[in-house]
């Protein structure tokens, strides 16, 4: 049996168009050992979750610079409760006030990484999460 | 899921599921046994799709071209799945996966399913945990399935045997005829496309793969195929060409087959013998012997091999459970 690896989608919701910090997250975990999709610039929340059901990924990562995180993971939450993949880890990171971090924490969301956030202690929050 | 029953995961597959698909193509690419109990399941019912590899060095326009053909056989109203083959880079073992980028019109047509799969570095080449792969997508109802694999070495002789047709895409800045002979990108593709027409010396390069098709192909060879995928010139053409293809009954089916049963089996061998290798208590003794110079390392492997048959490890474990 082959080793099993953690995928990350990470994903760039709406209207944002900076990708620099989402690419650059992505080729750490890469470099971590896992298996990372980017998902390409001005997705929309269906999109992302249709990725993230037909590659199966274990964790999505939605990189918001726009100030628009609050609205986006409330839909993004919703629509994973809809299609009934709630098992995957959602993490938020970019531009996002901490006073913000305990609402996303109530709807479900793993995990919060402002800009700053060393990326080792990203890692190791992805990889804490996708042992429960 | 717990104690999932593979007739159950195949029935749900076959009832469109994409959440079941994509987990037992997870489960395929970890070598799970159940995944290749539901492929058991499911492959009777495959057989119609449309397979379509594609295959050529990095950078090539691939992706470009993927999304162009998708898109075409989308807008007929065809069912579509996509296989993206990735390299996992062998050192950390991670994989940045970013065809899905360039399937930018892709990505819009309604149903599709695109995957992208790292390679993993299974000895067999992309045989394994592909084959499955389509499988599921078929069983999903897709109707033309495109695979993209990395283009060096000698992984590509596996796409051939799990595609109906090969593509293999050039470009004029790959480099001399040598460096193709040895890549043997030339020696399996069905179609040649000779991508970025726009670089210079591109008609030189053509006229240099059509030299080298025309001394090694025993049959009349195919045109190689002018584009610039990026601006959509010659890829009428290229879809005339995969039509054709498609319309002809599948040829050559046989040998094909037993290419690809043997590229299996090797792989199962291959996994067994690492087992061996790593457990195997006698194998230190005999590693001591060859490095006293006692026995010498041919017969070293050759007894190696003996211990695995003797053993009848594979007989009584894996059959018994194939039955």
């Amino acid at each position: 049996m082959e080793e099993k690896r953690i995928k990350v989608l990470i994903a760039k919701p709406g209207l944002d168009g900076h990708d620099r910090g989402a690419k650059v997250i992505a080729l750490a975990l890469k470099e971590a050992g896992m298996e990372v999709i980017y998902s390409g610039l001005h997705k929309t929340v269906d999109q992302i979750v249709n990725m993230a059901i037909q590659e199966d990924v274990d964790v999505i990562g939605l990189s918001i610079m726009s100030g628009a995180h609050i609205p986006i993971t409330k839909k993004l939450m919703e629509k994973l409760k809809d299609m009934g993949i709630q098992d995957k880890k959602v993490f938020v990171g970019g531009v996002i006030p901490s006073k913000d971090i305990p609402k996303l924490k109530e709807m479900g969301v793993e995990g919060v990484f402002p800009g700053g956030t060393p990326i080792e202690e990203a890692i190791a929050a992805i990889k804490a999460s996708v042992k429960k | 899921m717990a104690f999932p029953d593979p007739k159950e995961l195949a029935e749900r597959i076959i009832s469109g599921d994409e959440k079941v698909a994509s987990k037992v193509i997870s489960m395929l690419e970890n070598g799970e046994d159940i995944a290749f109990e539901v492929i058991s399941e499911i492959y009777p019912g495959t057989g119609g799709a449309f397979r379509i590899g594609v295959t050529g060095p990095p950078g090539a326009g691939k992706s470009t071209i993927i999304d162009r053909i998708a898109t075409f056989y989308g807008r007929g109203g065809k069912k579509i799945g996509v296989i993206a083959i990735d390299p996992t880079s062998i050192k950390s073992k991670g994989a940045f996966f970013g065809d899905r980028l360039r399937l930018k019109n892709a990505e819009k047509i309604d149903g599709i399913f695109i995957r992208s799969m790292a390679h993993r570095g299974f000895s067999g080449g992309i045989s394994k945990a592909a084959l499955g792969a389509e499988c599921v997508l078929e069983a999903l109802g897709k109707e033309i399935i495109i695979v993209e694999s990395v283009g060096v070495g000698q992984t590509e002789l596996s796409i051939s045997f799990i595609s109906d047709i090969v593509i293999t895409v050039l470009t004029p800045d790959f480099g001399d005829e040598i460096q193709l002979m040895k890549a043997g990108l030339l020696d399996i593709g069905d179609v040649i496309v000779m991508n970025k027409m726009d670089l210079m010396n591109a008609e030189d390069k053509v006229k240099d793969v059509e030299g080298y098709l025309k001394s090694i192909r025993r049959e009349q060879p195919l045109p190689v195929i002018r584009t610039i995928a990026r601006t959509g010139e010659g890829i009428e053409r290229l879809f005339e060409v995969i039509e054709e293809c498609r319309g002809k009954k599948k040829e050559g089916g046989r040998e094909k087959l037993r290419s690809l049963i043997f590229a299996l089996a090797k792989e199962e061998l291959s996994h067994e013998i690492e087992r061996i290798m790593e457990r195997d208590s006698r194998i230190d003794e005999l590693l001591q012997r060859v490095e006293k110079r006692k026995i010498d390392p041919y017969s070293m492997a050759r007894s190696v091999v003996q211990l695995l048959l003797e053993d009848g490890k594979m007989e009584e474990e894996r059959w018994r459970r194939r039955e």
